[in-house]
């Protein structure tokens, strides 16, 4: 089916709910987190209000079970997402802690070493690649089976990418094996070899079992791609070994980066048929945030573009107005707006549950906006 | 061959602290525990150190969110902004946001150094600051004053810092220059770094003083930094290779970035020995030091305490002396 103009999707994690933290650890929920789960639930029914709902409101939720819990949170995501009115929706990766930790412990070949802090008080639990790269069972499936079975539209499967778990770990297996003094030429080579066997060995059973369930649209989530833009090629080698051979849609979505400087390098990925980046978060009064489109221009690449149009680092909320302005400046930079999928700029774990709803409701209305101002053009 | 080892800047936090500042934040600790675990920290890394028989200690610097936060926060003229990536690697810093031309306020980064440095160790103690080019490249410059000019400025300022602590003790000091390699100076911003390290070296007033730079290949910054005013330029042995380099000044000493931050592998000390040597050939650097070649905080805290050892062990295969503990 021929997607509408301007379709919209989500791009990644939500907050997770007060109440789904506190019943997955099996506490009483106290009165925010009862009040929150009455208030979505009314909105968006995604659990009963009997039965099991009242026994878990009762503060009973070691009876509820955690599974229950995580359920109802990959429930209430999905009509989160379905009811604020995007077309491609998941779950707001209610089931995973993060994006590195969850992948890693489903591999052999690494091994967890302590905390490292990106910044302030923030920590987060790093691995090395310590063996053979190996992956036991595919992972996220039966994440994916559920909201496969659950949502109304078609869901798009966000996934780590190669590169950004190797640059997020430490890499002794493959630079271990590189003889002398491991300089720039060592740690490259070990590098290439490290991301193309997280790859092969892992994202591409991963993916290969995801479509074998019916998964048929992939994000793979390169954060980390704008750390070294002189591995852009890494990244793009990555994304093919993880692809190679596998029929879906797949997307490449990378943010808060120097895009420029990882082109012409990331042109290489092949079979990405989407890039999905943040642009709202550098667009000003004064900068114009979209004009780096005009790169595709430049490289003669025709992909469609997921059009970050909500920033994810601020309250405020964007106007269906603003949100407009940005896709049809981006339309006419594009010169094709059916190249465009409408979607925030990153994940909107960073938001309360509540202003992330309205910033979706903004980019729905300002999607119609768009989408209204063109028909009436087109039949002018 | 005059080798001395020493840290090169933070040390990464215990998986105590990493429990207890998080425990702070969710409001589950007292901010005395969590001080005093800093404190005690701090002890451990200053024997972890002295074990080592470093030359010169630091202390961890472990309180410090980023290498300009203290400055940020007592310096008038600044506010502390947002998340910024810390050049290539996935660790952040608050970015300082500079709205007037920023003053300094006395005793106020003195207050902030690790307390074990200011006490009687049996170590000498080193302060770590930013140096002013990359302080100067890495904040938002929002009083308009040109970056030549705050260059200088930052320079004066620190220069006034040292001399402060110059007069309770401290004769060390080292200036992170990670931004001099990755984004090199050239004209008349290269002309106002060397302006700022020669207000610099009059608040050293004879202190030994160290540039240290990382992240980058050091090789085509060399013209500039061998210009500075300072005892020692240190380049980061990952991004640099010396055969790069044709000759090295006399008077001046040389900083050898041998333990990769980047990898949990540990170096072997024969390697850092050998390639000490080559640098040697090519000129006679007053003295070499050894240390690692970027923040340590990149690892977690026991790999950190691991690959420290290397200090003890290269000095050992570059002069046969034992340095300390391995």
């Amino acid at each position: 089916m021929t997607p509408r103009l301007y379709p919209t999707q989500e791009i990644g994690s939500i907050a997770k709910p007060r109440w789904q933290l506190q019943g997955q650890r099996g506490e009483s929920l106290d009165g925010p987190a009862r009040s929150e789960f009455e208030l979505w639930n009314q909105k968006l029914e995604f659990a009963p209000s009997n039965g099991t709902a009242a026994t878990f409101l009762a503060g009973r939720s070691r009876e509820v079970g955690a599974a229950q819990v995580r359920d109802w949170g990959a429930l209430f995501a999905l009509r989160y997402f379905e009811s604020a009115g995007l077309d491609r929706v998941y779950d707001g990766e209610a089931r995973r802690i993060e994006m590195y930790e969850y992948a890693i412990r489903q591999m052999r070949g690494f091994q967890f070493l302590g905390h490292v802090r990106p910044f302030d008080n923030k920590y987060y639990l790093k691995a090395a690649g310590t063996g053979e790269v190996r992956l036991d069972h595919p992972y996220h499936i039966e994440e994916f089976d559920f909201v496969k079975a659950h949502a109304k539209g078609e869901p798009k499967l966000p996934i780590t990418g190669p590169y950004t778990l190797a640059d997020w770990s430490y890499n002794e297996h493959y630079l271990g094996r590189q003889k002398g003094w491991k300089g720039r030429t060592a740690r490259r080579t070990a590098q290439r070899e490290f991301v193309v066997e997280i790859a092969r060995q892992a994202i591409r059973p991963t993916l290969r079992a995801l479509i074998d369930r019916g998964c048929k649209v992939i994000q793979i989530d390169e954060p980390a791609a704008g750390t070294h833009p002189d591995e852009a090629d890494l990244v793009a080698e990555g994304f093919n070994a993880a692809t190679e051979g596998l029929d879906a849609e797949f997307s490449m979505h990378i943010c808060f980066s120097e895009y420029r400087s990882l082109f012409p390098a990331l042109l290489e990925a092949k079979r990405c048929t989407q890039w999905a980046w943040e642009f709202a978060n550098r667009d000003s009064a004064d900068v114009d945030g979209y004009e780096v489109l005009n790169m595709f221009k430049e490289y003669g690449d025709t992909r469609q573009i997921g059009l970050g149009v909500l920033d994810v680092h601020r309250d405020e909320v964007e106007t269906p107005q603003v949100v407009a302005s940005r896709i049809e400046r981006s339309a006419k930079i594009l010169g094709d707006p059916a190249r465009i999928w409408v979607n925030p700029d990153c994940g909107l774990r960073t938001r309360s549950l509540a202003v992330a709803y309205r910033k979706l409701e903004a980019m729905d209305a300002g999607a119609k906006i768009a989408r209204e101002r063109h028909d009436g053009s087109a039949h002018r | 061959m005059n080798v001395r080892t020493s840290l090169t800047g933070p040390f990464p936090r215990s998986e105590a602290l990493v429990t207890a500042t998080r425990d702070l934040d969710r409001g589950r600790t007292t901010p005395q525990a969590v001080e005093e675990l800093f404190r005690a920290t701090e002890q451990e890394v200053l024997q972890l150190e002295e074990r080592l028989g470093v030359d010169v200690v630091t202390g961890g610097y472990l309180d410090w969110q980023d290498l300009f936060r203290p400055f940020a926060e007592t310096w008038t003229g600044f506010t502390v902004g947002p998340v910024t990536r810390w050049f290539e690697t996935n660790t952040f810093y608050r970015q300082p946001i500079l709205h007037a031309p920023p003053e300094r306020v006395a005793g106020a980064i003195a207050r902030r150094l690790p307390a074990g440095l200011h006490g009687s160790g049996a170590k000498p103690g080193k302060v770590i600051f930013p140096g002013p080019y990359t302080f100067a490249t890495s904040l938002e410059n929002r009083s308009g004053e040109t970056t030549e000019s705050l260059v200088h400025r930052l320079g004066k300022l620190l220069s006034e810092e040292v001399q402060e602590l110059r007069g309770t003790g401290f004769s060390t000091f080292q200036f992170q220059e990670p931004a001099l390699v990755v984004r090199p100076p050239t004209g008349t911003k290269a002309e106002a770094t060397l302006a700022a390290y020669r207000a610099l070296a009059e608040g050293l007033d004879g202190a030994t003083s160290l540039v240290w730079t990382y992240f980058g290949d050091a090789a085509p910054a060399f013209p500039l930094l061998h210009r500075l005013p300072v005892s020692v330029v240190g380049f980061d042995l990952a991004e640099t290779d010396v055969a790069d380099l044709t000759t090295w000044p006399d008077h001046k000493g040389v900083g050898l970035g041998c333990i990769d931050p980047r990898t949990t592998l540990v170096e072997d000390p024969v390697d850092v020995a050998a390639i000490a040597r080559t640098l040697w050939e090519k000129g006679r650097p007053s003295s070499i030091w050894l240390g690692p070649g970027g923040p340590l905080d990149l690892l977690p805290w026991e790999p950190a305490k691991r690959k420290l050892h290397l200090l003890p062990a290269a000095r050992q295969a570059l002069t046969g002396a034992h340095g300390g503990a391995a």
